[in-house]
């Protein structure tokens, strides 16, 4: 019988895990804003007006935070955003 | 040329009158998507932070997202050019082209990883995919125009799907 390999455990530290990420979308000339609006509303639930708010902030001012929240949850979104080819990355939220 | 557009009662589109330039153009969402080259693979395959502490993240990143963003991509290429084999011409050479429901989030992802890669392989800037295109037979002129006319066509999709 095999001996079982003893499984690799991967820990957070407090800090880690009680830190806010905020997840970020970047401006891009080419996706459309009509599409940029629909993947918010699908990926974060957002009503019409919300998608859209966001979706004007990042098209004026490059940028817009589209949700803040555990690390976990925002590396969910961050992918989902790149599987619509959207410029999404997360940060750490300053001041904590 | 004038094209029907017919949505059917199971959501379906049909696209009738297609003639073989808007045929060949859509024949070259595919290939178009799938140029080899740097700066299309970074742009498809983004890193997620550029957090200093997220070096780990970066390369689980690498490890687990990207190959599953990967068959995602290849899956919605191959559907639409599934869908584009199953296209009919009619005795005037002009075709039909049926879209099912459930293919439509695929088209609007064959179509936006296609615009993408042109973009990035041709450089174009935002004031340069607003401009008027004149030379069909110069390759940077002609893929303006797909990232035009598949711009159009997302944007058809995407109203449609509001």
């Amino acid at each position: 019988m095999a001996a079982l390999d003893t499984p690799e455990i991967e820990t957070k530290d407090k800090a880690d895990l009680d830190s806010v990420w905020n997840v970020v979308v970047h401006n891009d000339p080419v996706n459309l804003m009509s599409y940029v609006a629909m993947v918010f509303r699908r990926v974060f639930g957002f009503p019409r007006e919300k998608a859209e708010r966001h979706m004007m902030e990042v098209h004026k001012s490059g940028r817009s935070i589209v949700w803040s929240g555990c690390r976990e949850q925002a590396e969910l979104y961050v992918q989902q955003l790149h599987s619509h080819l959207l410029l999404a990355t997360l940060e750490k939220a300053p001041n904590q | 040329m004038k094209i029907g557009i017919k949505v059917l009662e199971d959501g379906g589109i049909l696209f009738e009158g297609i003639d073989s330039l808007l045929f060949t153009m859509l024949s070259q969402i595919r290939p178009s998507a799938e140029l080899d080259d740097p700066r299309v693979e970074a742009r498809f395959y983004q890193v997620p932070s550029h957090d200093p502490e997220a070096e780990a993240l970066r390369e689980d990143w690498k490890a687990f997202v990207q190959p599953d963003l990967h068959s995602g991509f290849a899956a919605s290429r191959e559907t639409v050019d599934a869908d584009l084999r199953r296209s009919h011409e009619d005795k005037t050479g002009l075709r039909s082209l049926l879209i099912p429901r459930r293919h439509i989030d695929h088209w609007l992802s064959a179509l936006n990883q296609a615009r993408l890669a042109l973009s990035e392989f041709h450089g174009f800037s935002e004031t340069e995919m607003g401009r008027q295109i004149n030379d069909l037979d110069d390759p940077r002129e002609y893929a303006l125009l797909q990232v035009s006319i598949y711009g159009l066509m997302q944007e058809w999709l995407v109203s449609l799907l509001d």
